[in-house]
C-alpha cells in the first residue's frame, strides 16, 4: 500500500530527472532557440531571415530585442545570475573583454568545432577571440588558452564619408580639415563631428587619435592619452575640426550627424555602414544619394589611416543548455549562401568574396571601402574588462573640453589620472 | 432575590495561543500586504545592504570600504550638485504653475465637459513613456533641427541658433523643462482634486465677508491643499532622483559632467564601472538622505490644518 502510495511521487521525480538531464546535454534538437539582439538596424537581416532557418530545421526562432543599453545591462545581469534565458546573444565587440573575462560564453571553437573560414578576415574572429590574440592582454586572463567565444555577424568598421561631388577624396586628416574649411558655408557645415559625450565621442575619436599616433594604453597597460601625439589629436577634434562644424557638437550622435549628411548640410564625417544604409543610402530620406563616397580612414602624422572595429557578435552563454543547437545556427547564419540572403535584407557582412562583388557593390556602395577596412586590419578598442569605464571617463572628458569647459591639456590630464587610478584599482 | 454579578464574557479564543480570534483573522488579512512588502521592498533592502558590504565581484566582505569609496570621489558631489539645481528648478516650477492652473481652473471653468476635457489632457504626459518623451524633447532642443530654435528664428527673436544642449547655462535648464512639462499636470490634477474638496459654504461666508480672491485662496483653500502638497513634495523628490531616460537621450549627462544627475552616476558606478558594492552603498545612501529630507518636509511642512 505505502508502496503505491509513493508511486506518483517517483514518476513525477523520474519525469524531472529526465527533463533536466534532456536540456542540460546541448546536444538535443530543441524547439527554439531564443536570441537576445540589439534592436535596430543591426539585427533587422538576422530577423528577416531567421523564419529560414525554422524552415529548414524545425527549429523556431525567437528574437528577443533591447535597445542598445537596456541589452548590455541585461547581459550583465542575465550572465552574473547564470540564468539559460538565451541561447544566443548579439554583443557590440567592446563588450567581449567584460564577458570573456567573467567567462560568461561558452567556446565555440573546442566545444562546437567552429572553425576559421579564409573568406573571412582574422581580424574578425579576432575580435570575437578571448584572450586576445594579439595586443596587450589583462592580468587576469594571461595564460589562459584563447578561444573563440564570438562570431562576428555584423562587420562594422567605421569608415569615412565625403560629399564625392564637391570635392576629391582626402587622404589625410590635414586634407579633411582643409576641405572643411573650403567647403563650409552657411548652412552647411565642412565636417560633423559626433560629439555628445561618453561613447559617442570616444568612437569618433579613437580613429582619429590613432592616427595620429597616439592610444589610451601602451602595450603594458600605462595610460598614455596624456602623451604629446594624443594631446595632438585631442586639440585636432575639438579644436581644429570643431571650428568647421555646427553648433551644439556638444550633444550630436550619430543619428543628427548622418541626418545632416542626408539633408545635403554637411561635407564629411565618420561614419558607421548602418548610418549609411539607414540613412545616407536610403532613398526615402537621403537628398544625397549618389554624391557621398566612402572611404577607408584618412591618414594622419603616423603615415597610417586606422579604421575602427565595431562588429556585432553571436555568442552562446555559459548557462544555455541547447549550445549545439545555437552554435549550428551560427554556423547557417555566417554560410556563404545565407549572407547572401543575409545582404540582401540590408545585412553587413564580413565575407570577402561578398564585400568584393561587383554587383553587390553596385547596391551598395560602401562595401568596397568596408573590405579594404578589413583588410588594413582596423583597431579594436583596448581589451580591458574595464573598456566601458574608462570610455565614459574619457568620454565625459573629451566632451568637456568640445564644450570649452576645460583645456585640451587639463581635459586629458583629469582624463588620464582617473583612468591610472581606475587601472592600478583593477590590478593593471 | 440574590445579587447575581454579571461579569463580560471572556474574548472568544478559538484554540491555542495567545491571540483571538478576530485578531487571527486581522493578521491573515494583512498577511499578503506585509508578504508583498517582505518581498518587494524589506528583501531587495538587505540584498542591497549585504551587496554594499562586499567586494565589486560580491565575493568578499569589505566592511565599510565601499561606502568610503563612494564618499571620497568627487564625481558623487557633482552628480550630487546636478541633482539640486534640477530639483530646485523643476519642484518650485511644477508647483506653482500646477497650483496656478488648479486655482484658474476650479474658479473659472464650471462647465463639467470641459474641466473632464481638462482631466484627461493633463493625463496626457503622464503616461507617455519618459523614452519617449526624451525623443521628442531632442526634437525640440537638437541643434540643428531642434523646432525651438527654427521657431525662435522665424519669429525674430535670435539670428543664430542657441546651443541648448551643449553649454551648462542652458543644457539644465532644456533638461528641467522636459520634467516640468510631463509633472506639472501631476501637481494640477492632485490640487484641483483638493479644491473640490473645500466646502463652498466657507468661501460663500468669506465672500460675504468681503474676502478677496488671494484671501480665499490663502486662509481657507490653502489649509486644504496643505497635505496635499506634502503628498505631491514627497512624490517628486522621490522622482527626482529616479530621472534617467530623458537625461540620458538629450545630454547624456554632457556638456562634461553638468547634467549628471544622481541616478545616471549611480547606473555608470554599477553598468560601467561594474562596481556592484559601490553602487549599493551609493543606494543605501540615498535611501537614508531620501527618509531624512522627508522627516524635514514633514516638520517645515505640517500636514495638519490650522
Amino acid at each position: 500500500m505505502r508502496r503505491i502510495k509513493w508511486a506518483p511521487a517517483l514518476v513525477i521525480a523520474a519525469l524531472l530527472i529526465g527533463a533536466c538531464q534532456q536540456g542540460t546535454t546541448g546536444g538535443q534538437k530543441p524547439a527554439k532557440l531564443t536570441i537576445a539582439a540589439v534592436q535596430g538596424n543591426e539585427d533587422a537581416a538576422l530577423k528577416a531571415v531567421a523564419p529560414l532557418y525554422e524552415q529548414k530545421t524545425g527549429i523556431k526562432i525567437e528574437i528577443v530585442e533591447f535597445p542598445y543599453d537596456q541589452l548590455f545591462e541585461k547581459l550583465v545581469t542575465t550572465f552574473k545570475a547564470n540564468s539559460p534565458t538565451y541561447d544566443l546573444v548579439m554583443m557590440d565587440d567592446p563588450w567581449m573583454p567584460k564577458f570573456g573575462t567573467d567567462e560568461s560564453l561558452q567556446p565555440l571553437d573546442s566545444s562546437y568545432g567552429i572553425k576559421r573560414d579564409s573568406d573571412i578576415p582574422d581580424v574578425v574572429y579576432d575580435v570575437g577571440t578571448w584572450p586576445p590574440p594579439r595586443g596587450p592582454v589583462p592580468p587576469a586572463a594571461k595564460g589562459k588558452a584563447a578561444h573563440l567565444i564570438g562570431v562576428t555577424i555584423v562587420g562594422n568598421v567605421e569608415m569615412f564619408m565625403y560629399r564625392s561631388d564637391m570635392g576629391a577624396a582626402p587622404k589625410t586628416w590635414d586634407e579633411v580639415k582643409a576641405n572643411a574649411d573650403k567647403n563650409k558655408k552657411a548652412n552647411f557645415w565642412g565636417y560633423v563631428v559626433r560629439g555628445k559625450a561618453t561613447n559617442p565621442i570616444v568612437a569618433d575619436f579613437l580613429p582619429i587619435l590613432w592616427s595620429f599616433g597616439g592610444d589610451v594604453f601602451d602595450s603594458n597597460w600605462n595610460v598614455t592619452i596624456d602623451n604629446a601625439a594624443s594631446l595632438k589629436a585631442v586639440k585636432f577634434l575639438v579644436q581644429d575640426l570643431k571650428a568647421a562644424a555646427p553648433p551644439g557638437s556638444e550633444s550630436i550622435d550619430a543619428a543628427d550627424r548622418s541626418r545632416l549628411m542626408a539633408i545635403g548640410q554637411a561635407y564629411q564625417s565618420t561614419v558607421w555602414p548602418g548610418e549609411i544604409t539607414e540613412i545616407v543610402e536610403n532613398a526615402t530620406v537621403s537628398q544625397v544619394r549618389g554624391k557621398v563616397s566612402y572611404i577607408p580612414m584618412p591618414a594622419g602624422p603616423s603615415g597610417k589611416g586606422i579604421g575602427m572595429m565595431g562588429n556585432w557578435l553571436l555568442g552562446v552563454p555559459k548557462a544555455s543548455p541547447n549550445g549545439q543547437a545555437a552554435a549550428d545556427f551560427i554556423t547557417w547564419l555566417t554560410s556563404s549562401d545565407t549572407q547572401k540572403t543575409y545582404v540582401d535584407k540590408g545585412g553587413i557582412p564580413a565575407r570577402k568574396s561578398i564585400l568584393n562583388d561587383a554587383a553587390l557593390n553596385q547596391k551598395n556602395p560602401y562595401f568596397s571601402a568596408l573590405a579594404k577596412s578589413l583588410d588594413a586590419v582596423p583597431n579594436w578598442r583596448p581589451r580591458t574588462d574595464q573598456w566601458n569605464a574608462v570610455e565614459t571617463i574619457l568620454g565625459t572628458n573629451l566632451n568637456a573640453a568640445l564644450a570649452g569647459l576645460a583645456t585640451p591639456e587639463d581635459a586629458v590630464k583629469k582624463a588620464a589620472d582617473q583612468i591610472r587610478t581606475l587601472m592600478k584599482g583593477a590590478g593593471y | 432575590m440574590a445579587n447575581v454579578t454579571v461579569r463580560p464574557a471572556p474574548l472568544a479564543r478559538a484554540g491555542a495561543g495567545r491571540f483571538t480570534r478576530q485578531e487571527r483573522l486581522a493578521y491573515k488579512m494583512l498577511a499578503p500586504v506585509l508578504g508583498a512588502i517582505l518581498v518587494v521592498v524589506t528583501y531587495p533592502f538587505l540584498l542591497a545592504l549585504l551587496q554594499s558590504l562586499q567586494d565589486a565581484a560580491g565575493h568578499e566582505f569589505v566592511g565599510l570600504r565601499n561606502y568610503v569609496n563612494a564618499l571620497v570621489n568627487p564625481l558623487l558631489y557633482e552628480a550630487l550638485a546636478a541633482t539640486g539645481i534640477y530639483a530646485s528648478l523643476v519642484l518650485p516650477t511644477e508647483i506653482l504653475l500646477g497650483l496656478g492652473f488648479a486655482l484658474l481652473v476650479h474658479r473659472t471653468v464650471r462647465n463639467s465637459a470641459w474641466r473632464a476635457l481638462l482631466f484627461v489632457m493633463a493625463t496626457i504626459p503622464l503616461v507617455l513613456p519618459p523614452i519617449a518623451v526624451g525623443v521628442i524633447a531632442r526634437l525640440i532642443y537638437a541643434p540643428g533641427y531642434g523646432v525651438l530654435n527654427h521657431l525662435l528664428i522665424v519669429t525674430g527673436v535670435i539670428r543664430d541658433e542657441i546651443n541648448w544642449l551643449g553649454q551648462p547655462a542652458t543644457a539644465m535648464p532644456a533638461v528641467a523643462s522636459v520634467d516640468i512639462w510631463q509633472w506639472t499636470p501631476f501637481v494640477y490634477l492632485v490640487l484641483f482634486s483638493g479644491l473640490l474638496t473645500v466646502p463652498r459654504e466657507e468661501i460663500e461666508a468669506a465672500q460675504v465677508d468681503g474676502a478677496s480672491g488671494w484671501d480665499q485662496f490663502w486662509h481657507i483653500e490653502l489649509n486644504y491643499l496643505r497635505p496635499l502638497l506634502l503628498l505631491i513634495v514627497f512624490f517628486r523628490l522621490a522622482d527626482v532622483l529616479r530621472v534617467f531616460d530623458h537625461v540620458f537621450v538629450l545630454t547624456g549627462g554632457g556638456p562634461g559632467n553638468t547634467t549628471q544627475l544622481l541616478s545616471l552616476y549611480l547606473y555608470r558606478i554599477e553598468f560601467k564601472y561594474f562596481d556592484s558594492g559601490q553602487a549599493a552603498a551609493l543606494a543605501v545612501m540615498v535611501l537614508v538622505g531620501v527618509s531624512i529630507a522627508y522627516s524635514l518636509v514633514t516638520r517645515l511642512l505640517p500636514v495638519e490644518r490650522r
